[in-house]
């Protein structure tokens, strides 16, 4: 009987066999992540264990995204005291404007091919595009791993998801999660993990990965894994990465669901307001108005999807009336971006640039709040009402293609249609 | 607290802990004022009306979206004894059994609010006696059993720094 990739990562940090999906185990954990919106909890929980000494905690990161800049006094002190914890212990500090954590784990090598990874985040799961387990857990999870270096883990069942041929050009990985969403709706493979193969993937370039395993959080995946190919060591080793321990499915794994989608054809998608599994193709909307266009977030605020809005608006206007906001997902893109001249280019056609974190994804900071009545077009992975601190305001999702495309019209459009849309990342 | 009884309180499908039963919209508002108002927008005197020993009985995905456990430390505060839940969000699910909250999944058809239910966590059993309810449910692993007894996994850990979960579930 063979076993799938979830079965066989949680199985070697256990007691080394393949586990089982429905089995409980207790798991070594390679890497823990807390960030600041949870710090606070995290903190607490770690203080009211009493540990005599924390053996695993230069093995946890903490990171400044959320609140980047703070926007409130709460958020300021809650930063001290995290900068004040890494000191003490010499756990690595990503301060505020370094990035979101899902985006400087993978960039400052802490994770590799077959680790088990945990983060105070529910889109923990992005590791899973570098072949590694990673999962969303809470304060008190993160406080038991820097203790015992362990945890609990029920082994998810797994749904296999084949993606059948390369997108085509205006197409991302943004688009294949849609599709799912609307597939199987939100937490529709809630408690279990996924597995995406097939040319689809292996033709995705990492940042497009990136997205696959981030994105699936909004299905209520418990992980989303990709098995490793030379993109992927390629990338681990360029960050400093340890040796990868690449994990495959056995062709005679047990799944509970296997689907298959055909990429190749597969039109931009975008999700209506208020509900992210409310999932209709681009075309079938176009020429919906939108007020806002917001690029960022762990799900789409890398270079790729800088570059591609760069190329759609390249020598061009916003459309009247549409304000445009890129926030990319670390100081590392941030870097890229301005030496490749993207934020030159994004800036003179209307946008503007912020410093890399969570940014607009969620009105905790402040960094957008949406008019009455307008309508947001956002490469992020949330919509639901009142989430850009405005419940009279529509968010619509979509890639970063599409927004840039939608930003550049005035409504809702098929990058496709439009001259750029068509830019690849170099393979 | 192998079995637990207590009177049903019912509320809804895909509740969000993080909206209706945390801070986090309510910057500065500490678990003991959350207690008196959660739930309060889904199930309007929910709150007001919960009995100490009350089990939450939910419909889908109660807990849905990126869940806080300090909705668990809230309903500790409210006195929740057990929730039974048509299904649960993953995140809340866990927040659950790691600070020591029962959490069943379960068919819910036919319980209503005040209906007196008995559960065995250990036959895997929900029960209302008066109406000749019962249904059984997948009994909870032992690992996860252990948890509950110790109160959490902080508790737990306090005792077993070792993770020695003994019997079946090494």
């Amino acid at each position: 009987m063979g076993h799938t990739i979830a079965e066989k990562i949680l199985g070697q940090h256990a007691d080394g066999k393949p586990a089982k999906a429905g089995e409980i185990v207790v798991a070594g954990v390679d890497f823990a992540m807390i960030h600041d919106a949870r710090a606070g909890n995290a903190l607490k929980m770690i203080e009211k264990l009493g540990a005599k000494s924390l053996p695993h905690v230069k093995r946890t990161a903490l990171v400044l995204d959320h609140y980047s800049p703070p926007p409130n006094m709460e958020a300021a002190n809650t930063h001290v005291a995290m900068r004040a914890f890494a000191d003490k212990h010499g756990s690595p500090l990503y301060d505020v404007g370094d990035g979101i954590c899902h985006q400087v784990l993978p960039e400052g090598g802490h994770l590799t091919c077959g680790d088990l990874v945990v983060g105070t985040d529910t889109h923990s799961t992005t590791y899973g595009a570098f072949n590694a387990f990673g999962t969303g857990v809470e304060g008190t999870d993160v406080s038991a791993v820097m203790m015992t270096g362990k945890l609990w883990f029920r082994v998810p069942e797994t749904i296999r998801i084949e993606l059948k041929g390369p997108l085509q050009p205006g197409v991302w990985a943004k688009d294949v999660t849609l599709t799912m969403l609307g597939k199987l709706g939100a937490e529709g493979a809630n408690y279990r993990a996924l597995e995406y193969c097939g040319s689809g993937v292996s033709a995705m370039a990492i940042d497009d990965r990136m997205t696959l395993s981030n994105h699936a959080a909004e299905l209520g995946a418990k992980a989303a894994l990709l098995e490793a190919d030379e993109k992927t060591f390629a990338w681990l080793k360029a960050h400093g990465s340890a040796a990868p321990k690449p994990v495959k499915a056995d062709a005679d794994a047990i799944y509970a669901q296997r689907i298959v989608i055909d990429t190749a054809t597969l039109a931009p998608q975008v999700a209506r307001q208020h509900n992210i599994d409310d999932v209709v193709a681009v075309p079938d909307v176009a020429g919906q108005k939108i007020h806002v266009a917001l690029i960022g977030t762990c799900t789409n605020g890398r270079l790729d999807d800088i570059s591609q809005a760069a190329a759609i608006l390249k020598g061009k206007k916003l459309a009247k009336g549409v304000r445009m906001i890129i926030t990319p997902a670390s100081r590392a893109i941030y870097l890229a971006a301005m030496r490749e001249g993207l934020f030159e280019i994004l800036t003179a056609a209307g946008a503007s640039v912020e410093a890399a974190g969570c940014g607009t994804c969620v009105n905790i900071t402040g960094h957008y709040i949406a008019a009455d009545d307008q309508v947001v077009i956002s490469s992020a992975n949330r919509n639901f009402k009142g989430r850009l601190g405005n419940p009279k305001s529509e968010i619509w999702i979509g890639s970063a293609a599409t927004v840039a495309a939608s930003a550049l019209t005035g409504v809702v459009t098929d990058a496709r249609t439009v001259a750029g849309g068509d830019w690849r990342a170099a393979a | 607290m192998n079995i637990i009884k207590g009177s049903a309180r019912i509320i809804g499908d895909e509740v969000s802990t993080d909206i209706h039963c945390s801070s986090k919209y309510l910057p500065g508002k500490d678990a003991t004022y959350i207690a008196t108002v959660a739930f309060e927008q889904v199930a309007p005197g929910f709150a007001k009306a919960f009995n100490k020993g009350d089990v939450i009985v939910a419909g889908k995905h109660f807990g849905i979206n990126s869940s806080r456990e300090q909705a668990v430390h809230v309903m500790h505060r409210m006195g929740v004894s057990a929730i039974i839940a048509t299904s649960f969000g993953r995140q809340f699910y866990r927040n659950a059994i790691n600070n020591g909250l029962p959490v069943i999944e379960c068919d819910i058809s036919g319980i209503v609010a005040g209906d007196a239910l008995e559960i065995d966590l250990v036959a895997g059993r929900i029960a209302v006696t008066a109406k000749n309810i019962t249904r059984a449910v997948p009994p909870l692993p032992a690992t996860v059993r252990t948890l509950l007894e110790a109160g959490g996994l902080i508790p737990f850990l306090q005792k077993h720094p070792d993770w020695n979960v003994g019997g079946e579930a090494a």
